[in-house]
C-alpha cells in the first residue's frame, strides 16, 4: 500500500515555509499489514490493570503528528492495548510491551489506549525493534489520559534497524494534579517521525518530557512536543538531548503554549545537541506561545561541538579522543535511559549506541 | 509564583499628537486606486523611468499577481490592495532648502523635529512626503569627501550613479522573494541612495524621514546603501503617518551592501499610526571583516511584517541587531530578524525585548541559517517579551537550521509579566510599588533604548512612562 501522510509534525503556528519546519507530507510505502503474530510481541499487563478489548469511549485528543497519522492507526492498527488503571491502584510492574518486526511481519501498528484513574500511578515500557535488513513500517498511536491526582510514567524506545520507517504518535491529557512523564528513546529507523502533545487540563497538573535522540548514515529524525497548558498552576517541562553523526538529520520542534487562563502556569524547555560531522543539519523551533500574563516560559538551546574542554579533561584521565567521545555522548543519554525501569531494555540501548559508535570512523578524527 | 492580586500596571500608549497632524492633500498628481499594469506603466512614465526600470516594474507586477498571499502571520484580510493609492506626488518639487518646502509640508516636518535635529546632529537629511523626496542635503564637508546621499530618482538618472543603481537594484531582495516585495518592484518610488566611498568614515549620522500623508496611500520607498570597504556610516530612519479609518500600506524595501571591514549601523524608529500594514523588507549583504549593527524599535502600524535580514557574506563578517516592539490596543506586530552565516569565522548576536499590552500582539519570528562551510560560526539569540495583562498576546517563534558542526549556536527566550519577586525586594530597599515597577519596565528596555539615537531615546522613555494604579498589597 503507498499512502500520503498529510501535516505530519506540523508546528501549532507555521512560520516561513523555506525553512521546512511548518510540518511535512511523508509518503510511505507500507507493507502488508497483518495481523500481529504471537511471536513478534511480548505483552505483560500487571492484575490489576484491567485491559479492554472493545472500544473504550474516551474523549477525542488531539496528537502531536496529527490526525491523518492518527486515522491511519485508528483504521489499520494489528497491536496494542485498552487498559485502565483502577483508581487507587499502584502497580508494582509496568505494564511491558514490546513488538518485532521480521520478515513475516514487517508492518506494526499499534493503537494504545491508557487510562489511568484517580490516584492511580503506572508505567507504561514500549520497545519497537526489528531484524537486521527488514524494510519495516512502524506507525503507533498512544494515548494517555491521566485522571485527578494520576501518574503515567511512559517510556518509548525505538530501536528500529536502517531499512525501517518510524512514526511514534502520543497523545495527552492530565486532569487536576495528574502528571505524565514521558521518555521517548529514538535512536534507531531509517526516517523517523515522533510526536507529543500533551493538553494540561486539570489545575495542578504537570508533564515532564525527555527525549533523547541518535542520528548516523544518513537517518532523519523529526520531532514535534507540544505542551498546552489550559488550567491553571500547571507545570511542563520539556527535555531533547541528542547527537547527531555522518549525514544524518533531525528537525526538533517544541513548543509551551501558554492559553488564556493559564494562570501561575509554569513552561521550560530546553535541547542540547551534539554535532560530531560538517555534514549534519540540525533545525529546531522552539515556540512560546503565550496568551496569559500571569505565566513564566523559559527556553534554551545549545547547538555545536563536543567542549574542548570536557574532552581534554577526559583524555588528560587516559582515555583516548574516541573514548572521551563516546563517554561524553553516553553520559548525554544517561538521564534518559536511567528512566527506562527494564534491565534488559537498558541494555539493548546501550549496545545499540555502542554498535553503531563502533562504526564510526568520523568520530576518531 | 505568588499572585498579589493587586491592580495592573497601567503603561501608557504613545502621545500621538504630533504625528496624528493631518495636512491637507494637495497633490501634483496620484494614479487611481488598485493595482494595474497601466497604473505601473503610469508611475513609470510619470517618474521618466529609463526603459530597464519601467520593464522591471512590469515584471515585477507579474511576480506579484503570481504570488500568493503569507500563509503565516497576522491576518491581512483589512488590506484591499483595490483600494490603495500606490503613487502621490505632493505638489512640490525636491529642495536642498527648507525654506524652499511649503509651507504645510515643512510644518509637518519641524513638528516631528527633522530640521532641528538636522541642524544639531546630523550630516544629512532627506525626508519624504507620500510618495517622493521632497528635501535631500548632505552637509558640504561629508560631500567634499565623495559621499554620495540623494534621492533614489536622482541617482538612477546620474551618468555616474546610475550605473550603480542598476547593478544593484533588487539585486538582494529580488521581486521573487515575497509578495509585498514584489509589490515594491511594481510600484515603488522615493527612498534614499547612499554611496559612501571606501576608506571613508562617516562621523555623524545620516537621517531619511518617511512621511506618509494621505489616507488610503502607499509608500513604497527604496532606500539602497553601499558602503565601500573600510568606510563606515550610521544610517537613520524614522517613519510616521497621521491615523486614518482606512488601510494605508508600507512596503518599503532597504538594500544595503556593506564592503570589506567596512561598518554599517541602520536605526530604525517606526511609529506608523495604527490603521497602517507595515510591510517591510530590509536586507544586509555584509563582506569580509564588515559589520552591520541593526538597532529597531517597532511601535506603531496596525499589522507589521519586518525581518531584517543579514548575510555575512564574507568570512568574520559581524552582525548585531537590537529590537524592542511594543504593541497595544489594535496591534499585531510580527517582529524578528533573519540572518545567514554564509562563510566561516561569521558572528551574529541578536538580541529582543518586546511588550505586549491592551490586547495588543507581539511576536517575534527568527531564522538563524548556518550553511555547510561557514564553520567556525557563533550565534547567539536572546528573547525577551513581558505580558502586562491576561488580554494581550506575546509569541516566539524562532528556528535554527544548522548544516555543519564546527559551529556554537546558543538560543535563550524567557516570557513573563513583571517578577512579583523582583517588586518585593525592590520595595524592601525603600521603593515605593509604583517605582518599583516602573523602575523595572524601564530597565527592560534600557538595554535596547541606549542603542537608539538620542531623541528617539527620549521619545522611548516617554512610550513607557508608567502611570501607577496598583495599591500596596
Amino acid at each position: 500500500m503507498n499512502t500520503t501522510f498529510q501535516k505530519i509534525n506540523s508546528l501549532p503556528v507555521s512560520t516561513w515555509g523555506w525553512l521546512g519546519v511548518n510540518g511535512t507530507d511523508v509518503p510511505a510505502e507500507i507493507p502488508e499489514i497483518v495481523p500481529c503474530k504471537k511471536e513478534n510481541k511480548i505483552v505483560r499487563v500487571p492484575d490489576s490493570v484491567k485491559l479492554f478489548s472493545g472500544v473504550l469511549p474516551v474523549p477525542e485528543l488531539e496528537t502531536a503528528l496529527g490526525t491523518d497519522a492518527a486515522d491511519f492507526v485508528q483504521d489499520h492498527w494489528n497491536c496494542g492495548i485498552t487498559a485502565v488503571v483502577p483508581a487507587g491502584t499502584r502497580p508494582e510492574q509496568p505494564i511491558f510491551l514490546s513488538y518485532h518486526m521480521d520478515e513475516s511481519n514487517p508492518a506494526i501498528v499499534d493503537r494504545n489506549t491508557l487510562v489511568a484513574e484517580e490516584g492511580s500511578e503506572v508505567t507504561v515500557v514500549m520497545s519497537y525493534l526489528s531484524k537486521e535488513g527488514v524494510s519495516g513500517f512502524h506507525s503507533g498511536l498512544t494515548r494517555l489520559f491521566a485522571g485527578k491526582n494520576a501518574v503515567i510514567h511512559l517510556v518509548q524506545v525505538q530501536l528500529l534497524g536502517d531499512t525501517c520507517v518510524n512514526f511514534d504518535n502520543i497523545g495527552a491529557v492530565t486532569q487536576e494534579n495528574g502528571a505524565v512523564d514521558i521518555v521517548q528513546v529514538e535512536f534507531g529507523a531509517k526516517s523517523s517521525y515522533a510526536g507529543c502533545k500533551t493538553r494540561l487540563l486539570g489545575k495542578g497538573s504537570r508533564m515532564d518530557y525527555n527525549t533523547i535522540y541518535f542520528g548516523d548514515q544518513d537517518r532523519s529524525l523529526d520531532m514535534n512536543v507540544v505542551a498546552e497548558h489550559a488550567g491553571q498552576k500547571t507545570n511542563s517541562e520539556i527535555s531533547a538531548s541528542g547527537a547527531l553523526l555522518d549525514e544524518s538529520s533531525k528537525i526538533f520542534r517544541g513548543t509551551i503554549d501558554f492559553l488564556r487562563g493559564a494562570k501561575q502556569a509554569v513552561g521550560h524547555e530546553s535541547e542540547y545537541s551534539l554535532l560530531f560531522s560538517p555534514k549534519v543539519r540540525s533545525r529546531t523551533a522552539p515556540l512560546i506561545l503565550c496568551g496569559e500574563e500571569n505565566v513564566e516560559g523559559q527556553h534554551a538551546a545549545t547547538t555545536g561541538k563536543i567542549d574542548e574542554n570536557k574532552l581534554f579533561y577526559l583524555m588528560s584521565r587516559g582515555l583516548d579522543e574516541l573514548a572521551a567521545k563516546k563517554l561524553v555522548i553516553e553520559a548525554q543519554f544517561r538521564p534518559a535511559t536511567e528512566k527506562i525501569p527494564d534491565d534488559a531494555l537498558r541494555r539493548a540501548v546501550s549496545e545499540f549506541v555502542e554498535k553503531r559508535l563502533n562504526k564510526i570512523e568520523s568520530l576518531s578524527q | 509564583m505568588r499572585d498579589t492580586g493587586v491592580r495592573k500596571t497601567y503603561v501608557e500608549d504613545i502621545d500621538r499628537s504630533i504625528y496624528d497632524v493631518k495636512d491637507k492633500v494637495n497633490a501634483s498628481f496620484q494614479v487611481e486606486k488598485g493595482l494595474t499594469a497601466k497604473i505601473v506603466n503610469e508611475i513609470a512614465i510619470k517618474k521618466n523611468d529609463p526603459e530597464w526600470m519601467r520593464l522591471f516594474r512590469l515584471k515585477s507586477l507579474q511576480v506579484y499577481n503570481r504570488l500568493p498571499m503569507p500563509s503565516w502571520g497576522p491576518s491581512l484580510d483589512g488590506l484591499d490592495m483595490e483600494q490603495i493609492i500606490t503613487y502621490i506626488r505632493p505638489d512640490t518639487r525636491m529642495s536642498a532648502k527648507w525654506t524652499e518646502v511649503p509651507d504645510d509640508i515643512k510644518n509637518t516636518f519641524e513638528r516631528l523635529g527633522i530640521p532641528k535635529a538636522e541642524r544639531d546632529y546630523l550630516s544629512g537629511v532627506g525626508a519624504q512626503y507620500d510618495s517622493e523626496v521632497v528635501y535631500h542635503n548632505l552637509r558640504e564637508e561629508v560631500s567634499r569627501q565623495g559621499v554620495i546621499y540623494t534621492d533614489m530618482e536622482s541617482a538612477i538618472h546620474d551618468p555616474v550613479y546610475g550605473p550603480m543603481v542598476k547593478k544593484h537594484f533588487m539585486k538582494l531582495v529580488p521581486p521573487e522573494d515575497h509578495k509585498f516585495v514584489a509589490l515594491h518592484g511594481a510600484v515603488w518610488s522615493g527612498g534614499s541612495f547612499v554611496y559612501v566611498p571606501p576608506g571613508v568614515n562617516v562621523e555623524v549620522p545620516l537621517q531619511s524621514y518617511f512621511r506618509l500623508n494621505a489616507p488610503g496611500a502607499g509608500q513604497f520607498e527604496h532606500t539602497l546603501i553601499i558602503v565601500g570597504a573600510g568606510a563606515s556610516l550610521h544610517f537613520i530612519e524614522g517613519c510616521s503617518a497621521p491615523k486614518y479609518n482606512v488601510a494605508n500600506l508600507h512596503a518599503g524595501c532597504v538594500e544595503l551592501y556593506v564592503g570589506e571591514n567596512a561598518h554599517l549601523r541602520y536605526s530604525t524608529v517606526e511609529n506608523w499610526s495604527k490603521n497602517m500594514y507595515n510591510l517591510n523588507t530590509k536586507r544586509a549583504l555584509v563582506e569580509k571583516g564588515a559589520s552591520m549593527e541593526w538597532v529597531s524599535g517597532s511601535f506603531g502600524s496596525h499589522v507589521s511584517y519586518l525581518y531584517p535580514m543579514s548575510i555575512l557574506k564574507g568570512e568574520k563578517a559581524r552582525m548585531e541587531f537590537t529590537g524592542i516592539t511594543f504593541a497595544g490596543k489594535g496591534q499585531s506586530l510580527d517582529t524578528g530578524m533573519k540572518v545567514v552565516h554564509a562563510a566561516p569565522y561569521t558572528y551574529s548576536n541578536i538580541s529582543t525585548k518586546s511588550i505586549s499590552k491592551d490586547g495588543g500582539n507581539c511576536t517575534y519570528r527568527s531564522s538563524v541559517k548556518i550553511l555547510p562551510d561557514a564553520h567556525d560560526c557563533k550565534s547567539s539569540v536572546s528573547c525577551e517579551s513581558l505580558m502586562l495583562d491576561d488580554r494581550s498576546r506575546s509569541d516566539t517563534i524562532p528556528v535554527t537550521d544548522i548544516q555543519n558542526d564546527n559551529v556554537d549556536i546558543g538560543h535563550e527566550a524567557k516570557i513573563g509579566r513583571i517578577s512579583d519577586d523582583a517588586i518585593f525586594y525592590l520595595m524592601s530597599r525603600g521603593l515605593s510599588e509604583e517605582d518599583a515597577k516602573a523602575m523595572i519596565v524601564t530597565g527592560f528596555a534600557e538595554p535596547i533604548a541606549k542603542e537608539l539615537p538620542m531623541e528617539y531615546a527620549v521619545e522611548m522613555n516617554n512610550l513607557i512612562r508608567l502611570e501607577m494604579e496598583g495599591s500596596i498589597g
